[in-house]
């Protein structure tokens, strides 16, 4: 049923009735909503890192029973001539085929012989890698020579190094000898960006290893995937197995799925530590105003206004606590980079975190304030007027 | 036709185990355009009757109609709605929102009605002259002095253009100047408006500026006659 709202001043200025607690709570109220937002734009750059990888068209090939786990796979180095003459519709452009054949491995890297060493991923690859990872972008630099490594754009995340560690020119150390920083990629967030890209047979050599972790193809638009998915399986000599790369991303994006969760119970308990910081203060501003909140039922405002306008004022502090976090996770967290197993990734403030950050907000304020607020609908209006 | 008719009320409510009974078939009947004090000693029930008369209680039996409507019989939210364009209710502790200056206390029963902005600046302004605070719009309560306060209080009362005004206890909370102002105040609204005023009083000389004095004994309501002083051990608290 239609009521009249009490004055939108009177919901402001109450707020400024006790400064020092209003101060208190919207400074909580904004930790919480930035933890929220941080914790939420986590999960999106991993999820983006991940989902942004794979290319629908693009094959990869690997040792069978390998699982996800490119690092161990091993294959002979004839693989990819084999499976370019053996599978039809591979796209092809001036009689070159869209084959990588690709040495993959995790090794320890350092930036001198005696610099602490961190995890690193390092691709051994032909330039064709650049016609099968079409988001792949040289941003600066050029492609590597001999004894030359191209670093992907998060590579320094990943290292735990500054990124200015990774300029052109600079030195890296890894499987036992130098390498020289030739340039930098982007790959549209994906997770190659975290990688350090080298010649194939500068690799190989340095590993003294003739085999390949993988070949990634690029099919045309009428080949079809079980051609080459049957041709793997029907040669069980090779030991072979095909994926798309969008289907091994999922694969990832499953494994993570954990993390995913445990991101959002931090959420969650982050939100519940919220909720009773807004309890706290709309419970401290509600019975103090009792009497208030009675006489303006007496004036003839109905129940359901005056809780409203409690509500309101909860809303209104956790939306300012939302907009300064927004602002802050914006300006500060959106596109910082963080390690992880697989690599690296940005953290990712988009639309969506702020939508679900602003909404976890809204649900705090009025959330908090509605039980404050239900305290007018227990009282009759005579014992809220003999308040004191 | 009397604006309010009071009908065999009885109100009971719970203390503990015990059951109290403050007003036991009360019946009254106030014309339009009277002053009404009503008198008694604490806890005879005289809020009790103005609270009814004011639909913010509910009696436990009998029937209040007040301007014709049975307010016994209407739901909250209605209640709250007819409250917004009948009753005009003055507290002993004048209960101004002190986030609010006077202007906007005053202008909160006019909220309710639908009036636009220039009609409500209109009443607010014809109530503030009436309780010469014009210049005291813009301040908040705690820049007033209680007297203000009241005043500010009673205009917030009148300013709808009420039925009937309730006052518990105007002046309880004021000096005794300050209070002899206000019952002036009071006075002179009822007889320029017309507006029906009940009073719940405990000083005999608050309760005298009425046309009618009424007295609570026992939950049932006596007239006090004009020449006959109120004792004053009853009106003690």
């Amino acid at each position: 049923m239609f009521f009249r709202l009490l004055p939108w001043e009177y919901g402001i200025r109450n707020l400024f009735r006790r400064p020092l607690r209003s101060g208190l709570t919207l400074l909580a109220l904004t930790t919480v909503t930035l933890m929220v937002l941080v914790v939420v734009g986590f999960v999106r750059g991993l999820e983006r890192s991940l989902a942004v990888s794979g290319d629908p068209r693009t094959v990869i090939v690997f040792s069978l029973g390998m699982g996800e786990n490119l690092e161990y796979s091993s294959i002979p180095m004839g693989t990819t001539d084999l499976l370019a003459a053996s599978t039809q519709g591979i796209q092809e452009r001036y009689g070159r085929k869209y084959a990588s054949p690709e040495l993959y491995l995790g090794t320890k890297v350092r930036l001198s012989q005696d610099s602490p060493e961190s995890l690193g991923l390092v691709r051994g690859l032909l330039p064709a890698a650049l016609l099968v990872h079409r988001q792949v972008e040289i941003i600066s630099g050029q492609w590597p020579q001999a004894g030359e490594v191209l670093v992907g754009r998060l590579a320094a995340t990943k290292l735990g190094i500054a990124k200015q560690q990774l300029a052109v020119g600079s030195t890296l150390w890894f499987e036992g000898r130098s390498w020289r920083v030739c340039g930098t990629f982007s790959a549209g967030s994906g997770t190659f960006e975290s990688e350090l890209w080298c010649r194939l047979d500068d690799l190989q050599q340095t590993l003294k290893r003739q085999d390949l972790s993988l070949v990634a193809m690029t099919l045309g638009p009428t080949a079809d995937f079980q051609d080459l998915n049957l041709f793997c399986k029907e040669r069980i000599d090779l030991e072979l197995q095909a994926i798309r790369q969008t289907d091994y991303f999922a694969t990832l994006r499953k494994d993570y799925a954990p993390v995913r969760w445990l991101a959002w119970l931090v959420v969650s308990l982050i939100a519940g530590a919220g909720v009773f910081v807004g309890l706290n203060t709309m419970y401290g501003s509600v019975v103090g105003r009792i009497r208030e909140l009675a006489t303006l039922q007496t004036i003839g405002f109905s129940r359901r206004a005056a809780i409203l306008s409690v509500v309101q004022e909860g809303t209104i502090l956790a939306m300012t606590g939302a907009l300064i976090a927004s602002v802050i996770a914006y300006g500060l967290a959106n596109g910082a980079a963080v390690r992880f197993t697989m690599g690296a990734f940005e953290l990712q403030i988009d639309s969506l975190t702020l939508l679900i950050g602003n909404g976890i907000a809204l649900c705090l304020g009025a959330g908090g304030a509605l039980p404050p607020a239900m305290k007018i609908f227990r009282l009759s209006v005579v014992d809220g007027l003999k308040a004191v | 036709m009397p604006v309010i008719e009071v009908r065999d009320v009885t109100k009971q409510f719970m203390k503990g185990s015990e059951t109290i009974t403050p007003l036991r078939d009360a019946n009254l009947e106030i014309e339009r355009g009277e002053f009404v004090s009503l008198m008694g000693a604490s806890g005879t029930g005289k809020s009790t009757l103005l609270n009814l008369i004011a639909s913010i209680d509910r009696p436990t039996s009998g029937t209040i109609v007040v301007n014709g409507t049975d307010i016994t019989r209407l739901s909250r939210s209605k209640l709250a709605n007819w409250r917004a364009a009948n009753i005009g209710y003055v507290f002993q502790t004048h209960n101004l929102v002190p986030v609010l200056t006077a202007y906007e206390n005053i202008e909160l029963p006019l909220l309710l009605l639908p009036l636009n902005r220039a009609e409500r600046r209109k009443r607010v302004e014809i109530a503030l002259g009436a309780v010469d605070l014009l210049d005291r719009a813009n301040h908040y309560p705690r820049q007033l002095s209680g007297g203000q306060e009241q005043r500010v209080g009673i205009a917030r009362a009148i300013v709808a253009d009420p039925t009937v005004v309730v006052a518990d206890e105007p002046t309880g909370d004021l000096d005794e100047t300050t209070s002899s102002q206000i019952l002036d105040l009071l006075q002179r609204l009822n007889r320029e408006l017309g507006t029906t005023f009940l009073m719940v009083t405990h000083d005999p000389d608050a309760a005298a500026i009425a046309g009618r004095r009424l007295r609570l004994e026992q939950g049932r309501l006596v007239e006090v006659a004009d020449h006959v002083p109120v004792p004053a051990a009853l009106e003690v608290r």
